[in-house]
């Protein structure tokens, strides 16, 4: 038997026990239950850390035979966490004479406030292993990747530059640049005091997927001799740059695309100082009053209305006044009876505006509408302008007189691209398709998509592209007749256009250009050649046309091309030898 | 039993000790069971530690290989660039093929072979 005493003093001591429990109970349910997401948080904020796994590499840029014009190289970054630097004076004396920096410079970056120093960025591959072999508390070596461009300066607008930062801008690397990012992948795991991934939580299984690759339409071949004819005309005719177009007329593939002055990519910072920079692709950036190569398009209007054909003559006397101006041809001289083949041929300015006042301004700017002037053409490169054509409707600035201006080339602006798509539009039987420098994206599991030819617009009808054709032969065997090139049928056009100023037209500077393609009847190139302020001469004739004959010669063998007809093989042997 | 004992024990008397097989059934099982249960999930986690090493190393060796792969294919490019190429071609005397002869089925060219 217990006395009273003891008795009530266990019961005491039992109920502060219980009660005691209660409290703990209390208090884990509190914890574990109710305040369960906080602590759960906390904790996951001490021990997870976002980490960023490797980032793969930016997509790969290749001509259409899988050459490569941008690729990835590997450099380093040499970075220090200062927190877990123990002997500061002997890293910095191990890395001072590899990094050629003074250890002592070093040793005070590592013992400075900063948790995080770089101390090299980028340096090259063997360098940065060699540091990582050294195996230095506090020292990490972090690879990068650097876009490098194996071709230096070849096709540099088309291709554009990515900056360290890895973003893309001008020509594809800016159009495409979506496209080519690598996929940048980070997960939040559990983290040891270095911020190193413990590895008994297994990062997600899937990796992040490297940029797409894209395999253009370019020739690199074709682009290099494109890039050296353009070279020596500028040099030649001493002219302060040019653009050089080439494309298959079938598909409007751009094959090549040149423009000077142009630039290495790969070192694109060096010429940020230049004024203006020349970044910008002057083949689809920079816009031009393209001259008499426009007066194609003016005939064709005319021809696909059923106003005239080819042999529909008119006098001409010189001059024809056009909304109170007079439109005069650029010889000043009077060629009397004329059929509009002799308009192409003689590329009489008087000819056009009697075509395009004849048609009146509906029906022609309709067709120079449908044609792409005065709108991007779409194509795939970063930055393209859409040119400058006023209409009708547009009172501040269209005058009565631009009907028969515009219909010269002159009082519009077109940028080389739209130009060139709009002749090839008359090689491809008068259907317009959407220029093009992509053929192939290559996803990063191999699936291919190829781009295929967007028709834009059947401008005019088969029938009045044959004639047209036709008649653009002639031009190029009685007028423009140094673009004859042996052995293959050739159509074609020069213009020489006035460069506006302010308050009116340089007198003295032109923009020479010459489209031309062939073989006819089935054309399978296209080259419009640009050259802007030639001095030797300001005519397309002496400058333009002759350095078409040269590339268009060179392009027919190296793309195997071959001649028109059998008699045609023994012409090219005889005239080359 | 002293008076001091008496006063600490309060007169309470401890009973014998006996060991009885159920009681000890229900004292042990949940020990062993939570024994095996702790091991199960020792081995798992340091399985999966493993295993996370595992691939974490696969991943830097996979990466390594990519960059490795990046960088073969940009020296490539370099050493077969157009230019070096040209060079090359000039500097081993060939000259821009200008004279190329294309030969249709029916030449007499080609008759003879």
């Amino acid at each position: 038997m217990i006395a009273e005493g003891p008795r009530r003093r266990l019961r005491l001591v039992t109920t502060l026990l219980i009660g005691l429990v209660f409290v703990i109970v209390a208090q884990l349910v509190q914890v574990q239950l109710v305040d369960h997401r906080f602590y759960a948080d906390w904790a996951k904020e001490q021990h997870e850390r976002p980490l960023r796994l490797d980032t793969p590499a930016r997509g790969t840029i290749r001509d259409r035979n899988g050459h490569v014009l941008a690729g990835n190289a590997v450099m380093w970054s040499i970075e220090a966490d200062t927190a877990y630097v123990v002997d500061a004076q002997g890293v910095a004396t191990a890395l001072g004479p590899l990094l050629h920096i003074p250890a002592a410079q070093i040793e005070q970056l590592l013992r400075g406030q900063a948790a995080w120093v770089r101390l090299a960025s980028p340096v090259p591959k063997e360098l940065g292993e060699q540091v990582a072999a050294l195996r230095l508390q506090g020292i990490t070596v972090r690879p990068l990747w650097e876009r490098k461009y194996p071709e230096t300066r070849l096709a540099s607008h088309v291709i554009g530059f990515c900056n360290a930062e890895g973003t893309g801008f001008y020509g594809v690397e800016g159009f495409y640049d979506v496209l080519l990012q690598p996929e940048r992948t980070e997960w939040t795991g559990a983290v040891d005091p270095a911020s190193e991934q413990i590895p008994w939580t297994v990062a997600p299984v899937v990796l992040p997927q490297p940029g797409a690759e894209l395999v253009l339409t370019v020739d690199r071949t074709v682009q290099a001799l494109t890039e050296a004819e353009l070279s020596r005309s500028v040099q030649e005719y001493q002219a302060e740059g040019g653009t050089i177009i080439v494309m298959d007329p079938r598909t409007f593939e751009i094959l090549a695309m040149a423009s000077m002055p142009n630039y290495d990519p790969g070192h694109y910072n060096d010429f940020y100082g230049l004024n203006p920079p020349p970044f910008e692709d002057p083949a689809v950036s920079q816009q031009y009053e393209p001259g008499s190569v426009f007066k194609i398009l003016t005939v064709a209007a005319a021809l696909d209305t059923g106003l005239v054909t080819p042999y529909t003559t008119y006098d001409d006397q010189g001059s024809i006044e056009v909304g109170g101006v007079a439109v005069a041809n650029a010889s000043r001289q009077a060629y009397g009876q004329q059929t509009v083949t002799d308009i192409l041929i003689h590329s009489l300015n008087v000819g056009v505006a009697w075509l395009s006042t004849k048609m009146g301004s509906d029906t022609f700017y309709r067709y120079v509408q449908a044609f792409g002037v005065g709108q991007p053409t779409g194509v795939d490169l970063a930055g393209e302008v859409a040119g400058q054509l006023w209409l009708p409707d547009d009172y501040e600035h269209w005058h009565d007189s631009n009907l028969g201006i515009n219909a010269f080339g002159q009082g519009l602006a077109v940028t080389p691209l739209q130009m060139i798509a709009a002749v090839a539009t008359v090689a491809n039987d008068g259907t317009r398709l959407r220029p093009h420098i992509v053929a192939r994206r290559v996803a990063p599991d191999g699936t291919v998509f190829t781009f295929r030819p967007v028709v834009e617009a059947q401008v005019i009808s088969p029938q009045t592209a044959r004639t047209l054709m036709e008649m653009m032969v002639q031009v190029v065997e009685e007028g423009s007749t140094q673009a004859r090139v042996p052995g293959y049928t050739i159509a074609g056009k020069s213009g020489t256009a006035q460069i506006p100023i302010p308050g009116g037209y340089d007198r003295e500077g032109t923009i020479v250009s010459f489209v031309g393609f062939g073989p006819v009847p089935d054309p399978r190139l296209i080259v419009l050649v640009k050259l802007d302020r030639p001095k030797t001469s300001t005519w397309a004739s002496e400058t333009a046309v002759r350095a078409f004959q040269r590339l268009a010669a060179r392009l027919f063998v190296v793309l195997g091309i071959p001649p028109d007809g059998a008699q045609a093989v023994a012409q090219v042997a005889e005239v080359v030898r | 039993m002293s008076d001091f004992m008496r006063l600490v024990t309060h007169g309470i008397k401890r009973g014998r000790f006996e060991i009885r097989s159920r009681a000890a059934l229900y004292l042990f099982a949940p020990v062993v069971a939570l024994t095996v249960v702790a091991a199960l999930y020792l081995t798992l986690v340091s399985r999966t530690a493993a295993r996370g090493r595992h691939i974490e190393q696969l991943r830097v060796e996979l990466f390594r290989l990519q960059r490795e792969n990046q960088q073969l294919e940009v020296e490539l490019a370099s050493a077969a660039s157009v230019s070096r190429l040209w060079e090359r071609a000039i500097g081993l005397g060939f000259v821009p093929a200008e004279r190329v002869e294309f030969l249709r089925p029916g030449d007499s060219a080609l008759r003879s072979e």
